[in-house]
C-alpha cells in the first residue's frame, strides 16, 4: 500500500514530498534458486552409483598414496571392507566375520569363494563387465589376509583388485619429516 | 461469458497485472534433493590403487613373481620383510632390492619404520637403467602391514613401473 503525503506551504514554495510506509515487495528468491540450481547440478555430476558403493568408512584408517587408478569405466565392482576386528562383503553390506577367520577356518574361505564366484559370475553374464575386486582395508591389516583375499578373488575371476587409499600427494614428504623428527 | 476478437482478448490479457512465476514448489524440489545428494556425496575422495590379474596366469603366487600379469623380462622384485622374518634370521626389518645382475640391495627399516625415501631414491635409479621396464614384483611377508604394502606399490606406480605383481613370501596354512 503506497500513501502519498504531498503537502503545500502558504509562500506556495514545493516541499518534498514523501513515503509515509515503505511499499511491501515480495521477496525475491530467483538468486537463491539460480544458486541451487548451480549446486544440483554439482551434485548430480558428482554422484554415481559406484562412488555410494566406495563411499569411505570411518573407522578404517586409510592409508595414503600419491597415485590414484581410475576405475574402470565398464566394471561391476564387488566391495570387500576389512575393518580391523570384522569384514563385510559385498554391497549389501554382509558379515563374513573376524580378518583371522580368513586363514584359519577353511570353512569360511570355501563360504567367501562361493560367494564371490557367483557375484562374478553375475557381472560376466548380466552386466557384461570387467570384474573388480574393491579392497578396503585398515592400514593395520596383516598382509596374510589381503592375500588371501586376492587369492580367493582371482580364483574366483575377478580380473581387477583395486585397493581403496586417501589421495595425498605429499605423504612421502610428510614421511620424512617424520621420521627426521 | 462474452466472446472477443483475438486483438481484444490480447488487450484485456495485457491490462491484467503481471503475475510473478510461483518458485515455491520448484524451492521445494530442490531443498529435498539438495541436502540428500550432499548426504551421498563423498567428501574425503577416495583413491584407488590397482592391480590387474586380467593378462597372466592370475592369483597370488608365493615366494616367486606372479599375480599382476604381464610377462617379466628384466625382473625386479622388492622384499618387504616382517619382524617375523627378522626375527628367524636375526635381522631387522626393512626391504630388500633384488635385481637380475646386481647385488641384492638391503633398505633397513629406521626406528622400525620402512625407508621409502630411500626405497624410492633407489626405484629411481633403477628407473634411469631401464626405461622401458614396466614390470616390478613386490614380495611380502605376512606380517607386513597392508599400509605399507600400498605404500611400496605406491612408490613403484609412481616411478614409471606400472605391471606390479602381488606376490606372498610363504603359506603357512593348507
Amino acid at each position: 500500500m503506497q500513501i502519498l503525503d504531498k503537502l503545500t506551504s502558504s509562500n506556495k514554495s514545493e516541499r518534498r514530498v514523501r513515503k509515509k510506509f515503505e511499499e511491501v515487495k515480495g521477496l525475491s528468491i530467483t538468486s537463491l534458486l539460480d544458486e541451487l540450481t548451480i549446486i544440483l547440478v554439482f551434485l548430480v555430476k558428482n554422484i554415481s552409483t559406484e562412488v555410494v558403493k566406495i563411499s569411505a568408512e570411518p573407522k578404517i584408517t586409510y592409508p595414503h598414496t600419491i597415485t590414484n587408478d581410475k576405475l574402470l569405466e565398464k566394471a561391476g565392482t564387488t566391495p570387500i571392507k576389512i575393518f580391523p576386528d570384522r569384514v563385510v562383503v559385498g554391497a549389501e553390506a554382509l558379515e563374513y566375520g573376524s580378518p583371522a577367520e580368513l586363514v584359519t577356518d577353511a570353512k569360511k574361505r570355501q563360504d567367501l569363494f562361493t560367494y564371490l564366484k557367483m557375484e562374478a559370475d553375475d557381472i560376466i553374464q548380466h552386466q557384461k563387465a570387467e570384474t573388480c575386486l574393491l579392497v578396503q582395508a585398515d592400514y593395520s591389516i596383516p598382509c596374510d589376509y589381503i592375500t588371501e583375499i586376492v587369492r580367493i578373488a582371482t580364483a574366483a575371476r575377478y580380473s581387477y583388485i583395486y585397493f581403496a587409499t586417501l589421495e595425498d600427494a605429499d605423504w612421502l614428504k610428510k614421511y620424512s619429516a617424520g621420521l627426521a623428527e | 461469458m462474452g466472446h472477443y476478437r483475438p486483438s481484444a482478448m490480447r488487450q484485456q490479457k495485457a491490462q491484467t497485472v503481471p503475475q510473478e512465476p510461483n518458485l515455491i514448489p520448484i524451492m521445494n524440489l530442490f531443498l529435498t534433493i539438495i541436502p540428500m545428494l550432499m548426504m551421498m556425496v563423498v567428501i574425503s575422495q577416495i583413491a584407488l590403487l590397482a592391480l590387474n590379474f586380467s593378462q597372466g596366469e592370475g592369483g597370488v603366487s608365493y615366494g616367486q613373481g606372479g599375480g599382476g600379469g604381464g610377462a617379466q623380462t628384466e625382473k625386479v622384485e622388492i622384499h618387504i620383510l616382517g619382524n617375523q622374518y627378522a626375527q628367524e634370521n636375526n635381522t631387522t626389518i626393512g626391504m630388500e632390492i633384488r635385481e637380475a645382475g646386481f647385488k641384492p640391495m638391503t633398505i633397513p627399516a629406521l626406528n622400525g619404520y620402512y625407508d621409502y625415501v630411500t626405497l624410492n631414491k633407489t626405484l629411481q635409479e633403477i628407473r634411469s637403467r631401464k626405461e622401458t621396464l614396466s614390470d616390478i614384483t613386490v614380495l611380502v611377508h605376512p606380517d607386513v602391514l597392508y599400509g605399507d604394502l600400498m605404500k611400496t606399490i605406491d612408490l613403484c606406480k609412481v616411478n614409471g613401473f606400472t605391471q606390479v605383481h602381488y606376490t606372498a613370501a610363504k603359506v603357512e596354512y593348507y
